[in-house]
């Protein structure tokens, strides 16, 4: 039997702890975020996603019955479907938007190359299939085993790597010049 | 035609590690992305707003038997009204519990004098003139 890391962290949210909720935001916050903002690619959407994910987390959490599911899977299924929400909302968002993402541990010119390529990574990850992307995101930027990230997307592990297979195709031939070889 | 058929799949499975290899090495370039601290304050405020709504709802749950007692003993009242009208009814009663001496009500002269002196029918002497 796996044993659930925030399982503890959950239940005493359930009781309304303040600081497991502290705990349990920091812990998954920056994942989430980066998730939806490059599912989204917009900021202010990709925040609305995620709170609404955290409000889902609050409102349940009392409920939660630890053993049945791994929390993190829920969450981030969770937060998946905010953005796919959002997106059936405003077909064009994820490709209208602008890519800035400041990297603030580099020089000016570093940034401005970085942002520059991370622009053209997210303009090409925009452009496939929602669960093509997903999947891509949760198994590349997440670190997300095959396994964990078909349940997320709830489907079956061959459907997940048909899913990376496709996604991972159309990005390499789309960014090529990058860094193919 | 068997031999072709395998090399194929060897072909294919060249080029979807290739490919897979290819979406790690790029995708591990893109930076994460970092939260607001106005983000943080607002996914903390809904956690507040939740805590006390549940709450609120557990003090509801609580003294749903109250709201019942009190609407059936004094209907449409404010809750203070038959709350203190009882606490009054309790002080009172346990005051006297503890200061009125117990030969007062349980003493087997006086009340039982009482009753016959209220009982007795007065005689009345008919026989005499008028």
């Amino acid at each position: 039997m796996r044993i659930d890391p925030d399982a503890e962290l959950v239940a005493r949210v359930g009781r309304g702890d303040r600081a497991a909720a502290q705990a349990l935001m920091a812990r998954h916050l920056p994942k989430m975020l980066t998730l939806a903002r490059r599912m989204l690619r917009d900021r202010s959407e990709a925040e609305d996603a995620v709170q609404e994910a955290f409000l889902r987390l609050w409102t349940h959490a009392a409920r939660w019955k630890p053993g049945q599911a791994k929390f993190e899977t829920w969450l981030y299924r969770v937060t998946l479907n905010q953005c796919y929400d959002r997106l059936r909302r405003k077909p064009t968002l994820g490709l209208t938007a602008a890519a800035h993402v400041a990297d603030p541990g580099r020089g000016p010119l570093a940034e401005l190359e970085n942002a520059g390529l991370a622009a053209e990574i997210e303009a090409a990850l925009a452009e496939l299939p929602e669960r093509q992307r997903a999947a891509i995101l949760l198994c590349h930027t997440q670190e997300r085993g095959n396994i964990e990230a078909a349940e997320i997307l709830g489907v079956s592990v061959e459907a997940l790597e048909s899913l990376l297979a496709r996604g991972r195709r159309t990005l390499r031939i789309k960014l090529a010049h990058l860094k193919d070889g | 035609m068997a031999e072709e058929n395998s090399f194929d799949r060897s072909a294919a499975s060249a080029e979807a590690q290739g490919d897979a290899a290819f979406a790690a090495r790029l995708l591990a370039d893109l930076p994460s992305v970092p939260a607001s601290g106005a983000l943080q304050a607002c996914i903390l405020a809904d956690f507040d707003a939740v805590a006390a709504k549940r709450n609120a709802s557990l003090w509801a749950v609580a003294l749903r038997p109250v709201r019942k007692l009190r609407d059936a003993v004094w209907p449409s009242a404010p809750a203070w009204q038959p709350a203190s009208i009882f606490a009054l009814s309790l002080v009172l009663g346990l005051a006297a519990g503890a200061l009125v001496p117990s030969s007062a009500l349980t003493g087997a002269g006086s009340g039982q004098d009482e009753t016959q002196t209220f009982d007795t029918i007065p005689s009345l002497d008919l026989s005499g003139d008028f």
